[in-house]
């Protein structure tokens, strides 16, 4: 068979809109789970068990079955059980994030725990009151040390992004798969789409190792 | 919300929905058994001395993270019968998608472990006349294992909800079976929350599993 993958440049614009949808899905979902992730991290250290074990089935729940059930999920079953319906765009954007929220709290909880207790002892013998322990001594440090597993989350979520063309968003996946079909060319197609991704996501995989390697050494340990 | 929940019309799906399992069962037992022992291979081959066998390796590495695994199997599925001209029937090219996806990821979980393994041991090796391949799998790989079990581990769960990605293409997975149950019944809600709790029901155990590893390697790593 004849593989000519000059094909692919005349669809350049098509390929760049989903593009520019798997990128903004990513980074609007990133943005917003790492925030409330971060804000149930913090609940998940609570004393009360009636918070702790909520939240602990919540990301349990989340971590441990396919993002995939998760989006049918809340793209079918969310009309169903409320009566309204939702535009496909934002039960995407509400499976992907609450998906971001339940990995990035386990990041944020890795990181608070990895504060070495000698520091918990230290501020106790200095007397500082717990929340500026909390906010000088805890934060400070358990956020610069999530910043590469935060990244790598980001990555991951962008590649499962691809998901999201199974409820029928135009994104890169979804662009890739339809001008496949309709061209008769998956080959050229198909791969080009998994260049397109791969150049995206190395870049940003080699980021991590770098932040680990430099910036972490001099300022988190 | 004002919702009837009614799951007795899955009684009547009982045994699609064990077929379901069986092949996810199936695809993810038999990916892990590729991903665990080829990608201990490809961790060796990227700590190769040469680099034309180093370089390949780690881009197939890095190729296999950077990009979605949906598109990996739909790849696989399109292009590998076009590509070679042979026809593997969909469980077989299922697996391959899902078990080289996998011996990419295991195989960077390998190679901290590997490089873990003190110089004196193998220093001990060459004292003890031990052939290259003993001390490969005497020697490195059991150390190595231990190490990275936790994480091979989380990998394995990994792609027992990976296997899911298959639906898409029609494998007859649990996935699949749910789906189309769904659609028959119109029961969307009661059905994916079912196969949710299935595939919730599998890796919870296993999850438990590496925390209880992780806990016991923090011990002993303390001492």
């Amino acid at each position: 068979m004849q593989l000519d993958f000059t094909v692919v440049l005349s669809y350049w614009q098509v390929l760049a809109k989903g593009l520019t949808l798997t990128l903004a899905f990513t980074l609007g979902c990133a943005l917003l789970g790492s925030l409330l992730g971060f804000l149930l991290s913090l609940l998940r250290l609570s004393k009360s068990v009636f918070i702790r074990l909520p939240t602990g089935l919540y990301v349990e729940l989340f971590r441990g079955t396919p993002l995939l059930i998760q989006l049918f999920w809340i793209f079918f079953c969310l009309p169903v059980v409320f009566g309204i319906s939702v535009a496909p765009y934002v039960s995407v954007v509400l499976a992907l994030t609450l998906y971001m929220t339940a990995i990035t709290s386990e990041t944020f909880r890795g990181a608070l725990k990895s504060i070495p207790s000698e520091q918990h002892d230290a501020c106790t013998a200095l007397g500082l009151a717990k929340w500026n322990k909390v906010f000088y001594v805890v934060f400070p440090q358990a956020l610069l040390r999530a910043i590469p597993p935060l990244l790598s989350n980001v990555v991951s979520l962008f590649k499962e992004s691809a998901l999201i063309s199974s409820v029928g968003i135009a994104d890169l996946m979804f662009v890739g798969q339809n001008i496949s079909n309709s061209t008769a060319r998956p080959v050229e197609f198909l791969t080009a789409v998994a260049v397109i991704y791969f150049l995206v996501a190395f870049p940003l995989t080699r980021l991590v190792g770098v932040i680990e390697t430099r910036m972490l050494r001099r300022y988190a340990y | 919300m004002n919702y009837q929940f009614d799951f007795h019309f899955l009684s009547g799906n009982f045994g699609a929905l064990w077929d379901g399992l069986k092949v996810t069962v199936q695809l993810a037992l038999i990916s892990n058994v590729l991903g665990l022992t080829l990608g201990f291979g490809l961790c060796l081959l990227t700590l190769n001395r040469w680099f034309f066998i180093r370089w390949p390796a780690q881009l197939f590495i890095e190729f296999f993270r950077c990009t979605p695994a949906l598109l990996q199997i739909v790849w696989f599925f399109y292009c590998v019968p076009m590509l070679f001209n042979v026809f593997i029937d969909p469980i077989t090219m299922g697996v391959l998608a899902l078990g080289l996806n996998l011996t990419a990821f295991n195989a960077e979980a390998y190679r901290a472990g590997v490089q873990a393994v003190p110089r004196e041991h193998l220093d001990a090796c060459v004292a003890l006349g031990l052939r290259r391949w003993q001390r490969t799998l005497y020697v490195i790989l059991p150390q190595a294992l231990r190490s990275a079990l936790p994480v091979l581990m989380t990998n394995g769960i990994g792609i027992l909800q990976q296997s899911a990605l298959v639906a898409i293409v029609a494998v007859a997975d649990l996935m699949y079976v749910g789906k189309s149950i769904a659609t028959e019944a119109y029961r969307p809600l009661e059905t994916y929350s079912l196969i949710a709790l299935i595939y919730f029901a599998m890796s919870l155990p296993i999850a438990q599993l590496v925390q209880w590893l992780e806990r016991r390697q923090d011990v002993a790593q303390a001492r």
